[in-house]
């Protein structure tokens, strides 16, 4: 299986299960949870079953190429199940059939690992998917978002595409693996990792990304209306006070262009210890003040996707 | 008549400490319940695996027992006017039992007549009160964290699935967290994935069996230990055992398999501890060891199922390959330059925000081990032994901290006994650990210790509750632990006074010595309090701790062991009684000159004379930490003057000359004594 198939596949599975198969976000995303498709979705009563890849970017993880497992973007293939059905594990177990792994001959487990993004105010509980001992993906129920209790509570799946091909067609590198008939991952990426690999280890500006941090940063609460102060008790203050006249969606883009950076600054080793909580400390404010903005919105118009809409 | 009840919740995998605390506290909260409800029974045990949490209660009782039990009201007088026209107290109380008023009764008590009534009712079936008492069980399973799932209407540990409740044959019906009760489980999610209905709560634990599940925790370890020692001798060695993963794969699966898996010879040039932490830590899998402690380039790995095998181990054998190349990655990485060339990459590490990085830690504690006494190899291994942390091996592996710190020393040529103490300084990392072994290696402990304490206390991070960040409780047990059990005793006020002047020389924003110290004395008093009542009783560590000036540990361990031995003797009792009304009559007097002139009866003379004669030998004892002669000569020598003195003297006599020399004869014993041990703090022999 190739991997275009595979991801042809997991789409084609998915789709017959009612999801939406959406694009990937076109902003520098770290995960397929910070597509506003999961990461906003997520928040609130109105249901979403979603599927997407995602081209994820860690730039710490960049090696220039050189590394058979390891690359600064991968792909995430990446579903939403809101509200999680019961049999979620047994469509995920079907899933892998889907892909040509038959369950029954493998030891396929579910191991404890639980999820944190301190960015993003968001946690969940789950496993990591072993199958004979390969992590091939995550599954996670999301407790809370943007620091909002989740209600329903989303199913989320990220199959690591990358690893799984490598799997189902035995290569222990990377770069070996065949994309399309005749086409090699190598050909496509291992340029593109090395030239990012020296952007982000050794050429991307440094006063220019802090720059560009604290920029969108202030236009992410210039659009979405919330004061750089808090109220009592931590609340949020807002300036913007109508729901329908803050812009969410282009306030939440300035949240991950500030993650991207921070991301970057932390690659180019410009972020210490201590400053480095005080930079997720920054960007977790802005995800809660977009977060509680889109659900006040979706509320003011009165949860569409309610009403039947979805899938 | 009695019935077997099961109750057995099932749902998505659990984390294996879920499992382990969860089963840990099910009986013993039925058998509180059971009780509170009045069902007698048998044992009780709780059974599960990742995705079954199960409660078996043998012979469970049909029903309650009838409640008969007389209950006491209030006073009769407030109760009942003088012509027996009841009051309002006498109305409520009635009302409380559901009983008429003419239906109480007077009872008789030491403290007058009281008004009473019987409260009697008929037990339930147990059917009946089964529902809520395994609702209420329910809810109080204790997990570290529980979620909700789907509507996110309820909590638990992981969503639930079914739920088994029989009594005997019959179904208990009952809804709990979204599931509704029946006879139907399931085996083995893959090897017998359909549902399948139990005839009735016996034979659950066999019935399991049959669709490839061993229920029984015990049953389930023991087999997985045979079929891992049958692998190991297969392959020709025995596995690295390992308490941790032990547990964590019996916990992880419905029915143990194991698998024998290969890796590259080539990889057995890394250190053993990186191989079995790469396999262990990210694998769980088990290291095997030939006869002679070799090495051996296999593994063994706990599966969940026994299809496929020759697939199992092949997708394994990829995954530890890949993982081992990284290991390899790190250390040679790591080779490319000396411990020593790390050090300098500590400047850029912070220790905590208001004291500074780990190379200015790693300064003071070569300045705090000098202080101490060391004469060269304790202060070279304080300047390399946090140098490791900033290895690549250690961000991957960081619990090798300390071992690749002595190996990465030992390729560089460093001395072996500095290299020992770059590892051993993180000893004791818990309870069940060593403590250090050479001089050296303990300094540097203690010292390491010394310097956080002193650090977080200085810039007031105490710990609160449950947030102890930097250990310092563990670290001061740690202290403790290596003057009892280690090569050197340790003076806890003045190690932690060379730390405080570390940190002064450094001129970091650490609060005043007295300050600092004097909070970290009561810090450690508690400690120890908490550590050592754990083993010798508490009012002898209270009467100890009292005594003892915060200084050497050691000093604090033979007063405990005198007192100890002190409190066998046949003497005891008399004496401690005696010592307790010396202390309490002289407690406040601060004289202690006795005048012979002024002593009157042969009692007190006796007692004077004989004091006069040990007490030097006693102080001379205490003054060299001889406490258990001390104690000895006192229990020789004063048990029979001092009780014939209370027999025979009364010391409070009007004349106030006579009184008070009596007095300073009573405060010079127990200033003395006080001295050793607070003895009024101590009971009886118990």
């Amino acid at each position: 299986m190739t991997f275009q198939e595979l991801i042809l596949a997991l789409s084609r599975f998915w789709a017959e299960r009612g999801c939406l198969v959406v694009q990937p976000y076109n902003s520098e995303v770290g995960a397929g949870t910070f597509n506003p498709n999961t990461f906003l979705r997520a928040i609130g009563p109105e249901p979403w079953n979603v599927s997407y890849v995602e081209p994820s970017r860690r730039p710490t993880d960049g090696r220039y190429g050189d590394n058979p497992n390891r690359l600064q973007q991968f792909h995430q293939f990446q579903v939403i199940l809101k509200p999680a059905p019961l049999d979620i594990q047994q469509l995920y177990l079907d899933s892998l059939t889907a892909i040509g792994t038959d369950p029954d001959q493998h030891d396929i487990r579910f191991i404890e690992d639980d999820w944190e993004s301190p960015t993003l105010g968001a946690w969940g509980l789950g496993w990591q998917v072993w199958l004979d001992g390969l992590e091939i993906s995550q599954f996670t129920y999301f407790q809370q978002v943007g620091g909002i209790d989740c209600k329903p509570i989303s199913g989320e799946l990220t199959y690591g595409l990358e690893r799984i091909a490598m799997y189902l067609q035995d290569v222990d590198d990377v770069y070996d693996l065949e994309y399309a008939p005749g086409v090699r991952y190598g050909e496509l990426f291992r340029r593109s990792e090395w030239e990012w690999s020296t952007y982000n280890f050794e050429k991307a500006e440094v006063p220019l990304h802090f720059q560009l941090f604290d920029e969108y940063e202030a236009q992410c609460r210039k659009l979405v209306g919330v004061s750089e102060k808090k109220g009592k008790g931590g609340k949020l203050v807002w300036e913007i006070e109508d729901p329908k006249a803050r812009l969410v969606l282009p306030a939440y883009d300035c949240v991950i262009k500030c993650s991207h950076y921070f991301n970057v600054l932390d690659a180019r080793g410009a972020i210490s210890v201590t400053e480095r909580q005080r930079f997720i400390g920054r960007v977790r404010h802005l995800a809660r003040a977009v977060s509680e903005a889109y659900l006040a919105q979706r509320e003011a118009l009165g949860f569409p996707l309610l009403q039947g809409g979805a899938s | 008549m009695s019935r077997t009840l099961l109750f057995e919740i099932g749902l998505e995998e659990l984390p294996a400490s879920f499992v382990d605390g969860a089963l840990a506290a099910m009986p013993k909260l039925a058998e509180d319940l059971l009780a509170r409800e009045r069902l007698g029974h048998g044992a009780i045990r709780a059974l599960g695996t990742p995705r079954r949490l199960t409660l078996v209660v043998e012979a469970l009782a049909e029903a309650q027992t009838d409640l008969a039990e007389v209950v006491t009201g209030p006073p009769k007088a407030a109760a009942f006017e003088a012509d027996g026209t009841p009051k309002k107290a006498a109305i409520g109380f009635a009302k409380k039992l559901g009983l008429e008023v003419d239906q109480l009764f007077v009872e008789e008590t030491d403290k007058g007549p009281y008004v009473a009534g019987k409260r009697e009712e008929k037990g339930k079936p147990a059917a009946e009160v089964l529902p809520g008492l395994l609702e209420e069980l329910t809810r109080k399973i204790p997990f570290p964290k529980s979620m909700r799932w789907g509507d996110g209407e309820h909590a638990f540990g992981r969503p639930v699935h079914w739920i088994v409740c029989l009594f005997g044959a019959d179904v208990v019906p009952l809804s709990l967290l979204g599931a509704s009760s029946g006879r139907e489980t399931r085996g083995h999610r893959f090897l017998a994935p359909d549902t399948f209905a139990l005839d009735g709560a016996d034979g659950y634990v066999d019935a399991l069996r049959g669709v490839h599940v061993l229920v029984d925790p015990e049953e389930r370890a023991h087999v997985m230990r045979e079929r891992l020692e049958a692998a190991a001798a297969e392959a020709g060695g025995r596995m690295v055992d390992d308490a941790f993963l032990i547990r964590e794969n019996a916990t992880l699966v419905e029915e143990p398999h194991v698998i024998c898996g290969h890796f590259d010879e080539a990889f057995l040039a890394l250190p053993d501890e990186v191989t079995i932490e790469v396999m262990r830590g990210h694998q769980r899998y088990f290291a095997l060891r030939t006869a002679d402690g070799k090495l051996l380039p296999r593994y063994l790995a706990v599966t969940n199922t026994d299809r496929a095998p020759e697939i199992i181990t092949k997708g394994n054998d990829r995954v530890l390959k890949a993982r081992l190349a990284d290991g390899r990655f790190f250390v040679d990485e790591d080779l490319d330059r000396t411990l020593e060339a790390m050090v300098p990459g500590l400047d850029q590490v912070v220790f905590q925000a208001k004291l500074g990085t780990l190379g200015e830690r790693v300064k003071r504690l070569a300045a705090v081990v000098t202080e101490l006494g060391d004469e060269g190899p304790a202060a070279e291994a304080a300047r390399l032994c946090k140098a490791d942390l900033v290895s690549l091996i250690i961000g991957e592996f960081p619990e090798l901290q300390g071992m690749m710190g002595r190996w990465y020393a030992l390729k560089q040529g460093v001395d072996p006994e500095v290299a020992d103490a770059i590892q051993d300084h993180y000893l004791p990392r818990g309870a069940s650990d060593d403590v250090p072994s050479s001089v050296a290696s303990a300094r540097l402990a203690v010292a390491d210790r010394a310097d956080a304490l002193v650090g977080c206390f200085g810039i007031g991070l105490v710990p609160s509750g449950s947030a102890d960040p930097f250990a310092l409780r563990r670290a001061t047990i740690g202290v403790l632990r290596i003057a009892l059990e280690g090569p050197i005793d340790v003076d806890v006020r003045r190690t932690l006074a060379a730390a405080h002047a570390a940190y002064r020389a450094q001129d970091k924003p650490v609060k005043d010595e007295a300050e600092v110290l004097s909070a970290l004395d009561e810090f450690f008093r508690g400690r120890l309090r908490a550590f050592l009542t754990d083993r010798h009783p508490t009012d002898l560590v209270d009467a100890c701790l009292g005594a003892w000036d915060g200084g050497s540990l050691r000093d604090l361990k033979a007063r405990l062991d005198a007192l100890e031995a002190f409190r066998a003797l046949p003497a005891y009792e008399a004496l401690a009684v005696a010592f307790k009304r010396a202390y309490n009559i002289a407690k406040d007097v601060k004289e202690t000159e006795v005048d012979g002139a002024l002593l009157q009866e042969d009692a007190e003379k006796a007692l004077a004379e004989r004091w006069a004669a040990v007490e030097p030998k006693v102080r001379e004892a205490t003054a060299g930490g001889d406490y258990r002669s001390a104690l000895t000569l006192v229990a020789e020598e004063l048990r029979e003057p001092i009780d014939r003195f209370f027999d025979e003297v009364f010391v409070m006599v009007e004349d106030e000359s006579i009184r008070n020399n009596r007095l300073r004869l009573l405060a010079s014993i127990a200033h003395t004594l006080t001295s050793i041990a607070h003895f009024h703090l101590l009971g009886g022999q118990g």
